[in-house]
């Protein structure tokens, strides 16, 4: 039996003549995935387009198997935390969330049962009876959160659901995504905090204009870009000797020294290369305190990928 | 999904939209509108018991006497026949004269004396206005008249229910459904839960009319049994036996199917535009003037069939000035099955519009930007 | 703010001392601020196509009106008709108060259209600190905003109400004139009366519902429903003292008293200039609550 998948196929949307996304094809298989990208990217509309709430221009989504225009089916097994935070006048917490599960046919106990969990899970127990009108921005989130959760989904789309959260709740929530994931679910969410996307992703999705830009996990991506040279923070003593040294090779590119001149940020076509180079200098007696990659990092990535329309 | 789950999908939705159109503060001047033709009828019953008890305290006239009363007659002959007025009301007032010829440039005051008697026959209430002394005008008209009240609740019913109450009534609980959605930025909560989006407006719709229904047939019901509790119990009796049946249910019918007929509109409206006051002015202008109108262009309105089925003709309105009275044609009505018909297609035209828009309702964030989705 | 790490001690948080001080440059005048917010409305409002069209459409009946005062000045035209046409083809009182009834309405659907985007953006968008923390008190806000819809409203009521009297005026003579100035201000005044009462509304509205499309259809529903609320007291209670509770009737009735034209029955004058200040008052009331600068969470 085939792994349940997320499936774009040239999918494309356009607000009148403003461009939401371009032609993304996109296989997202369960686990955890982060859609990362500058402000206005394209990462609401694509998971607003995931869940129904827009509809493609052109191409088609498959949602595990059930088209993003049938939300019948398709709200059943998806589970959505929007990054709007308005709430119904009426609702509370717990009302909010009892509500939007008998619209999914299940019972009042059982409802008023699954939503008390969602919200128990989310740390919001206490709050629950309050109106939502009175939530801070992260009880709201939080909520959000829990009603995406209530109905058990197999698929979870999360806009931004760390942001607002204290670091306790982050952490605990962090833990849920890696619990779901693990469960064989799919949880896709935005963030722009990137390195939590970085430690919590299985893969990275990044954005740029509408358009994927790269996909995979984050050091496979990295090392995808041959043509781009690798940066290094080399921290020593004498740092205009080991530059001087290093210059000699022919993999280096540019190296710069710091201002404390203790360091050297170097750029090298080649890793494999420069380790050993590296390795041979310190060998011969120059003290190499350190040297650590510079691009590993999602935001080396953004520079990378799409530093000029950031 | 079978389609009793989706029927009990869009009867759970209707139940939470309710709550929203019954209690929220915003829908409490819809009560008011509801309630106030009611309220108003009964500030008049009560006022005419104290006017009756207060004049009939001061002694009764023969009816055969009230009536003998003739123009031009001396107050003191009026008063030796009719005897001491419950209200008897002086007023003096000068008037300024302007001789012509050879006194003209000298301003000279006349002084013009005025009295108002009023009498009671128990059941007539006869108001005299004397000048200088002679009867110029008279007028007696009974104080509580049914067949005058009945009347005058056709023309509440059709001028103020149906033109406004119901009209601008449907307007805020319908166009609350969806449009006041999107202003409040919610939409999407119910555009993520598990349901067709035609069983979502099904829900939105049903709520809607459940809650105009209830209010706007339930105000003038009301308005109704005000009207009869102020009668003469013998005289309601004898008028429930003969039609008064079937005119409750007919006044009932023609408020929920204005609610139904006027409640699609606003629906459909709040869809598809995003300033739906427009349509409604639009509308309310062509309803304004849908009298004036040949006669097939009459019948493209809600409130041709709603007037159709209206037991009682509505007065017209005499303070229209006369060339506009002349321009009126209002169409032969429409017979009930017709006006039932003619609506309910109309309605069911207007809901599969709904459905279609319903259908590509998308969430936009740019237009979220800008407030207006 | 600046982190530096001095001889292997901990991080030390930089601190500078900062004193704000005021802008002190030199500021435009009031009268110049106040300004700035009608410019801007006006620009956005003659962007909007159905805005333009309902003043385009408002402005047929004046010309139409212009068209009747060159008939009842040129005798020769008025030949071949009867007598009785004749002395219908006459600019007097009646004229200009059919002429004020029509544009009156114009009004109104004009203010229920341009009124609601006055303050209910601002307050919806909480823009209102943005506003008051420039040199603009909320009585200057509120004035700006009424001198919005006073220019709008103004484009087709007094304006060609004042044009057809001037063409009547300079086609009839000076004798009119003299005769007949009472029209001219009587127009002029009972216009700018409705105007304030529809700007009143209008923002009053637009502030309650913090909707513009729920304020249109309080603009609206303040007129028709308070017309329909007084002729139901009229019914009902077989009086005319209702007429003073619908704001319509009431400035009709002090149209009619300005331009000398025969009144309805109802009541009079002073009892509508009553009325009319005490609605207006509450209108002005609405507009005090909600125009703050503050957002209530309930």
């Amino acid at each position: 039996m085939t792994e349940p998948t997320v499936i774009f196929e040239e999918v494309s949307k356009f607000y009148g003549e403003v461009l939401g996304v371009n032609r993304i094809t996109l296989r997202i298989p369960p686990g955890i995935t982060s859609l990362a990208g500058p402000n206005g990217s394209g990462k609401t509309t694509l998971m607003n387009l995931m869940t129904g709430l827009i509809h493609p221009d052109h191409g088609s989504i498959s949602m595990r198997g059930i088209s993003s225009r049938d939300p019948e089916r398709l709200m059943h097994i998806t589970g959505y935390a929007t990054q709007y935070d308005a709430a119904p006048r009426w609702a509370t917490g717990f009302s909010f969330i009892t509500t939007g599960l008998l619209l999914f046919g299940y019972r009042r106990p059982e409802a008023e049962e699954k939503a008390w969990k969602a919200l128990e899970t989310l740390g919001l127990a206490e709050a629950a009876h309050r109106k939502m009108a009175s939530y801070s921005k992260g009880m709201r989130q939080r909520v959000g959160l829990a009603q995406a959760i209530a109905h058990e989904p197999e698929l979870l789309v999360l806009d931004e659901p760390l942001n607002g959260l204290d670091p306790l709740v982050r952490a605990e929530t962090i833990v849920l995504f890696r619990f779901w994931a693990a469960q064989g679910k799919h949880v896709i969410l935005s963030s722009h905090v990137l390195q939590e996307v970085d430690a919590i992703s299985d893969r990275v999705i990044l954005i740029a204009n509408g358009m994927i830009v790269a996909e995979g996990k984050i050091r496979d991506v990295r090392e995808e870009i041959q043509e781009r040279p690798s940066k290094f923070i080399v921290r020593c003593r004498e740092a205009s000797r080991v530059a001087a040294l290093l210059f000699s090779e022919d993999f280096i590119t540019e190296i710069r020294l710091n201002e404390d001149r203790q360091g050297l940020l170097v750029l090298a076509k080649d890793r494999e290369r420069f380790s050993r180079s590296i390795r041979r200098i310190a060998l011969d007696g120059h003290e190499i305190d350190s040297v650590i990659p510079a691009d590993e990092s999602v935001d080396a990535l953004y520079e990378y990928l799409i530093g000029e329309g950031k | 999904m079978n389609n009793r789950l989706r029927l009990k999908q869009a009867w759970t939705i209707a139940r939470i939209e309710l709550r929203r159109a019954f209690i929220s503060k915003r829908a409490f001047w819809v009560y008011g509108l509801a309630l106030l033709p009611a309220i108003i009828f009964f500030g008049h019953s009560v006022a005419v018991k104290f006017r009756r008890e207060r004049l009939s305290a001061k002694g009764l006239v023969r009816p055969a006497v009230m009536d003998s009363i003739r123009p031009g007659e001396a107050v003191e002959a009026v008063l030796e026949r009719l005897g001491k007025p419950p209200r008897d009301f002086q007023w003096e007032r000068y008037r300024r004269i302007r001789p012509k010829g050879e006194a003209a440039g000298i301003t000279a005051h006349e002084i013009i004396s005025h009295r108002r008697l009023t009498y009671f026959d128990g059941q007539r209430e006869a108001i005299l206005n004397f000048t200088d002394g002679k009867l110029i005008s008279s007028q007696i008209r009974r104080l509580l008249s049914f067949e005058e009240d009945r009347r005058i609740f056709a023309g509440v019913f059709q001028y103020f229910y149906l033109r406004l109450a119901v009209f601008f009534g449907c307007l805020g609980i319908f166009m609350n459904l969806f449009r006041g959605e999107m202003l409040d930025k919610t939409l999407h909560f119910w555009l993520l839960a598990p349901a067709r989006r035609e069983v979502l407006l099904a829900g939105k719709y049903g709520a809607g009319l459940i809650a105009s229904a209830v209010i706007f047939a339930g105000g003038a019901l009301l308005c109704f049994g005000v009207l009869l509790w102020t009668h003469n119990p013998a005289e309601v009796q004898a008028y429930w036996r003969s039609s008064g049946m079937g005119h409750v249910f007919w006044y009932a019918a023609a408020a929920v199917l204005g609610c139904i007929g006027y409640g699609s509109i606003f629906l459909a409206a709040g869809l598809l535009l995003r300033n739906p006051v427009i349509p409604a002015a639009v509308l309310l202008a062509w309803e304004g003037i849908n009298n004036f109108l040949p006669e097939i262009l009459q019948k493209l309105s809600v409130l041709y069939y709603l007037q159709s089925l209206c037991p009682v003709p509505a007065p017209v309105d005499k303070s229209m000035p006369a060339i506009l009275q002349l321009l009126l044609a209002p169409a032969a009505p429409a017979s009930r099955a017709g006006a039932i018909l003619g609506l309910l297609s109309v309605t069911a035209f207007v809901l599969w519009l709904a459905c279609l828009a319903v259908r590509r309702m998308q969430i936009s964030t740019v237009l979220r930007r800008r407030n207006l989705c | 703010m600046a982190i530096t790490a001095v001889n292997g001690q901990e991080d030390l948080m930089a601190v500078y001392r900062l004193g704000y001080q005021r802008y002190q440059g030199p500021v435009a005048g009031r009268w110049a601020r106040l300004k700035v917010i009608p410019r801007f409305a006006w620009r956005r409002l003659f962007q909007q196509r159905l805005t333009v069209l309902l003043i385009v459409i408002a402005l047929i009946w004046p010309l139409l009106c212009a068209a009747f005062v060159y008939l009842a000045n040129n005798a020769e035209l008025l030949k071949g008709f009867g007598k009785q046409f004749q002395s219908f083809v006459e600019v007097n009182g009646d004229f200009f108060m059919a002429f004020m009834k029509v544009q009156a309405v114009f009004a109104v659907f004009l203010a229920a259209l341009a009124g609601p985007g006055l303050i209910a953006p601002d307050l919806a968008n909480n823009a209102l600190p943005l506003y008051f923390s420039r040199p603009l008190t909320r009585s200057d806000y509120a004035l700006s905003k009424l001198a919005v819809l006073f220019g709008m409203l103004s484009l087709i009521t007094w304006v060609p109400g004042l044009f057809l009297f001037g063409m009547q005026a300079a086609m009839a003579g000076r004798e009119w004139f003299w005769a007949n100035w009472r029209l001219g201000a009587g127009m002029v005044l009972g216009f700018i009366l409705w105007i304030l009462l529809l700007s009143l509304a209008a923002m009053a509205g637009s502030a309650y519902a913090r909707m513009k499309a729920v304020a249109g259809g309080f603009v609206l529903g303040f007129f028709f429903i308070l017309g329909g609320v007084s002729e139901l007291i009229n019914g009902i209670f077989r009086v005319t003292w209702g007429h003073a509770l619908n704001p319509a009737w009431a400035s009709h009735r002090i149209w009619c008293a300005m331009l000398r034209v025969d009144p309805a029955a109802g009541p009079g004058v002073p009892a509508c200039i009553s009325m009319l200040f005490v609605i207006m008052f509450l209108l002005a009331l609405v507009i005090e609550r909600k125009v703050r600068p503050v957002e209530v969470i309930s």
